[in-house]
């Protein structure tokens, strides 16, 4: 169990000292890394091509399994439905299976009140443990808290019978007051949703008489002092964020059964299998060893899959009914009753002086966690240990946050996790700033922001074991060059007609590469006669190659083709223990863990490589499929060192190489987004057409894949400043059921977005590799905004930017 | 209720009631790379071609179509084989997760069929109810610009989705039929 007083602002493990300044020799600049670790691009053999994706012949042919795709093997499979609370909140008094019990083909009906149903208290958020997240859940509810709760679940023939069954189930319901907008759950007359006996694994600043599930704050310096001093321009805003929706195409799936040895065995679509296990192990009461949680490709996470939203349901009706059950989500339930991006709003302050410097730095965010606290805490936290940390040159820096309850849908992790409301307010607001100030925006953060060598305090100010850093790498100057090239930052010409006007905004992001002092991962590698390789990893592969990642780094170390590499990775019978993918971990992490197995198998080649080749290991390097010798030219193929290693006459020897990767550091990748806008001032209909992005991922391992995330990340970013997200109506029932409900942009409706990677070497990463998926979320929201400020002169704040606010704000100026 | 349906090339006939929806009974008799990612005809998942027109398989019923003749993704290029369609978005890294692309790379097929040389708008108006979460849409236009390309150039698309040597005719056979059993 956690220790309620301290927090985890990062997911991590909270136990910096009080009053102890950092080390700077804990912080060394110079890092001691291995030699193969800095090649030159050109003496990379596998590492920073485009090889193609592993998996993709068999995604392009439909010859691909996704967990719903397993059906045909399981011809006694039953499927789920599951009845979720009409009403925002109350308690169920009473539910009449009787009809659905009676019903042909109905396998197993269960109620929170049935044997068969776990009730133990838990989240649904995968975080590492002790978990960070309050145990504010059960599987089945009596008291609903949000329309979407499960209540109740079948298992019948088929889908269409279990869903008939559902259906035919009546609950009653004794209605409580519900509260919808966080300012007013966040008061002590609010209804409340929790009672203090209804949680188990508080969290710190936990206030349940006004509906808080924490609060959190950290603080470098004296902002009170700095924004108190009679030089400075004290500037304060305030912004808003969507609800956004994750809306992987793939919806929540999971196909569970129990097996001939009594074990639990999970075929489920998920980004943490190990976490997802223990969670398990902790509902039904069992041991971790008698759970298996087995991931096949993955329709897309984002951070939805960073959470067991639906497994217990199947398992639960897979013990009750004796035979595999497979539930997928609707699309309805993805959108109600599944997880989103919390909403939040954050204001900033910011202490300057005349000539421009940035005396402190002071965010607040009010977050909606929705009806349950998964991810609430440790999100909220991002909002300020992403963003702020960019401007590292700050001497005075504090963030605070309260996460509330309301009865809305259940949010969680999302990709960017806090930093995109963060980044929003920061950026939009320093722009707005340098405006009044007259300065150049850009000029602006240059002189504030992070450079390598600086000790990064502000990512460590609300504790976080290693959340201070040393900066080793940082690509600011060069995102920032090439992105203004790219869009034509200096020459903007504006259009003939005089009522249309374009502007070039801009904003800056950083992330953060896994979870400082709270990640694992690790890989094994086994060599097989014929030269090849079986690698098995923990890390998990949810879409974004990283498998195929994987396999690069394994054959730059050992020097054989790709091709010669099997990857199997996220089996947690087979493969070894991964945290999962999450907090852009996955290459850094998992990566890491690659490399050292991969190198830990060398080693044993290289011995048999000395042992055929008569000459001593330390001669002898691997390539090309061969152990060859750098002082004589001979080489020895690895097929024949497989064969020798196996059948050798004296000595025999399977050739294993296992790695294990945690660390301490969490370095930031950086990106500058630029987007161009064209805004009619007579109706406030506005058109960006095209947005920039450019991103210092350290080394790209697959510049192609990089390419695709952050292509992807941005169209992401792009929704948050354009959509509505998820909306409700007067009742609080959301108005989103389908996709043609949820306003997203589509391919004609997207910009064109042009993605540049900045190669910078980051040395305690994998061939210099940091991360890349997140950080271009983070950025479009306030480019955007800054850019509408450019082209009319009018602020808009509240997301989605909408002509209808900027028309509004355009008449409210005239 | 028996339906008579040309599936890739092979005539079948499929045992099912009427007002099932197309998606739930092609994935039964096996064709899995038909998707479905919402509750019925918007995600652009579930795409086939039927009778050469691109359409929705879950929003389609299967008493509607009795007798059409039906593409899945298993009816272009094999692993080893890939349809010039189905390289053109491997070669452009196009793909992620992939459980979109079925769709798409069947919607492109529609569309080259029907455009030979789209201009990129005319790519991303096809693609329009293909969601893509994970890549976006610059990639996989850049894909369907190029698969255009490919269709078109030095190559004719072989009736086993590879690339024949012949350079006479463009494009595939009537029906898209090409099939790899």
């Amino acid at each position: 169990m956690s220790d309620p007083d301290e927090p985890k602002p990062d997911g991590g493990t909270a136990s910096q000292p009080e009053g102890e300044s950092p080390e700077l020799e804990d912080h060394p600049l110079e890092w001691d890394e291995p030699e193969n670790n800095d090649l030159a691009p050109d003496e990379r053999a596998s590492v920073s091509r485009p090889a193609q994706k592993d998996d993709d012949p068999k995604l392009v042919t439909g010859q691909a399994k996704y967990t719903a795709d397993y059906e045909t093997q399981f011809p006694d499979l039953a499927r789920a439905a599951v009845v979720r609370s009409e009403i925002l909140h109350g308690y169920v008094t009473d539910i009449d299976a009787s009809a659905a019990e009676e019903m042909d083909g109905v396998h197993a009906v269960l109620t929170p009140w049935s044997e068969g149903t776990p009730d133990a208290k838990y989240t649904s958020a995968g975080q590492s443990y002790p978990e960070p997240s309050p145990w504010d859940m059960t599987v089945l509810n009596e008291h609903v808290r949000y329309v979407g709760d499960p209540i109740a679940a079948v298992a019948a023939e088929d889908a269409e019978t279990a869903r008939a069954a559902a259906e035919s189930i009546e609950v009653e319901y004794e209605e409580a007051e519900y509260v919808l907008d966080p300012e007013a759950a966040h008061s002590e007359d609010a209804p409340r949703l929790f009672e203090e006996d209804e949680v188990e694994n508080e969290i710190v600043g936990h206030d349940y008489s006004r509906n808080r599930m924490a609060h959190i704050e950290g603080e470098i310096g004296d902002v009170e002092d700095a924004v108190a001093r009679e030089d400075v321009h004290v500037h304060e805003t305030e912004w808003e964020t969507i609800r956004q929706s994750h809306a992987q195409i793939e919806p929540h799936t999971t196909l569970a059964y129990t097996d001939e040895d009594d074990r639990h065995v999970l075929v489920t679509s998920t980004q943490v299998p190990n976490h997802t296990r223990r969670q398990l192990a902790h509902l039904f009461d069992v041991p971790i060893r008698d759970v298996r949680v087995s991931k096949p490709r993955v329709g897309g996470g984002f951070g939805g899959k960073q959470a067991m939203v639906v497994e217990p349901i199947p398992l639960a009706l897979s013990i009750a009914a004796d035979r595999p059950v497979l539930y997928e989500a609707t699309r309805e339930e993805e959108f109600h009753a599944m997880r989103s991006r919390h909403p939040m709003t954050v204001r900033a302050r910011t202490a300057v002086t005349e000539d421009g410097s940035i005396e402190a730095i002071d965010l607040y965010a009010l977050s909606n966690t929705g009806a349950y606290g998964s991810h609430g805490m440790t999100v909220a936290g991002n909002v300020g240990s992403k963003p702020m940390p960019l401007y590292s040159k700050v001497p005075n820096a504090r963030f605070e946050a309260d996460i509330v309850h309301t009865n809305t849908p259940q949010t969680g992790a999302m990709r960017g996790y806090g930093a995109p409301q963060g980044t929003l307010a920061l950026e939009g607001h320093l722009d707005e700033v340098a405006r009044d100030l007259d300065l150049d925006p850009v000029e602006f953060r240059q002189r504030h922001y992070m450079e390598v060598g600086d000790l990064d305090e502000i990512a460590g100010m609300m504790g976080g074991e290693g959340a201070e850093r040393r900066i080793r790498s940082c690509g600011l100057d060069e995102c920032i060059e090439r992105g203004k090239d790219a869009i034509g930052w200096d020459d903007v010409e504006q259009p003939d007609e005089d009522h249309l006007h374009r502007g070039i905004g801009m904003a800056l992001s950083a992330q953060g590469t896994g979870v400082a002092g709270d990640e694992l991962g690790a890989a094994q590698l086994m060599m097989n006669e014929d030269g090849s390789f079986h690698l098995h990893v923990g890390g998990v592969d949810i879409g974004t190659g990283a498998d195929t990642a994987f396999i690069q780094i394994a054959a730059e170390v050992l020097g054989c083709d790709e091709e010669d590499i099997v990857i199997k990775s996220s089996d947690t019978d087979v493969t070894p223990f991964d945290y999962g993918a999450y907090a852009s971990s996955t290459t850094y992490i998992s990566g890491m863990a690659v490399k050292k197995a991969a190198e830990d198998a060398k080693e044993r080649i290289l011995y048999w490589g000395s042992k055929l080749l008569e000459e001593p290991e330390s001669n002898l390097d691997t390539g090309d499929g061969t152990v060859y010798s750098e002082e004589t030219g001979a080489s020895v193929s690895l097929e024949e060192i497989g064969y020798e290693a196996a059948y050798g006459h004296d000595e025999r020897e399977h050739i294993l190489g296992k790695g294990t990767h945690c660390t301490e550091e969490s370095p930031p990748p950086f990106a500058a987004q630029f987007a161009d806008v064209t805004v009619d001032e007579e109706t406030g209909e506005f058109e960006v057409t095209e947005l920039v992005v450019a991103v210092d991922c350290g080394v790209a391992i697959n510049p192609g894949m990089a390419e695709g995330q952050v292509e992807g990340a941005n169209h992401m970013s792009y929704e948050m400043a354009v959509s509505e997200g998820i909306t409700f109506d007067d009742e609080g029932r959301s108005e989103v059921r389908g996709f043609d409900d949820y306003d997203w942009p589509t391919a004609a409706e997207t910009p064109t977005i042009e993605s540049i990677l900045v190669e910078t070497h980051e040395p305690t990463g994998p061939f210099g590799a940091k991360s890349v998926a997140e950080v271009p979320t983070n950025t479009v929201p306030p480019a955007l905004s800054n850019a509408i400020r450019e082209a009319v002169g009018v602020r808009i704040t509240e997301m989605p930017i909408t002509a209808e606010k900027i028309n509004a704000a355009l008449e409210d100026d005239g | 209720m028996q339906f008579s349906l040309t599936v890739n090339g092979d005539p079948t006939s499929i045992d099912a009631a009427p007002e099932e929806d197309l998606a739930t009974v092609l994935r039964r008799e096996g064709y899995t790379g038909v998707k479905c990612g919402c509750d019925g005809g918007v995600c652009g998942a579930s795409k086939v071609l039927i009778d050469g027109e691109a359409r929705m398989a879950c929003g389609t019923t299967v008493g509607d179509v009795d007798g059409a003749t039906i593409v899945t993704i298993e009816g272009l290029g094999t692993q080893d084989d890939l349809h010039p369609i189905q390289q053109a978005f491997v070669d452009h890294f196009a793909v992620q997760c992939g459980f979109c692309i079925p769709g798409m790379i069947v919607q492109t097929k529609a569309l080259l069929e029907e455009t030979p040389d789209p201009s990129e708008a005319e790519a991303r108006a096809a693609i329009d109810d293909n969601l893509c979460r994970c890549t976006g849409y610059q990639k996989p236009v850049e894909a369907i610009l190029d698969a255009a390309e490919r269709v078109n150039g030095d190559g004719a698309v072989a009736t086993d989705g590879g690339t024949s040597p012949a350079s006479t005719a463009r494009g595939t056979t009537e029906d898209g039929g090409e099939s790899h059993e």
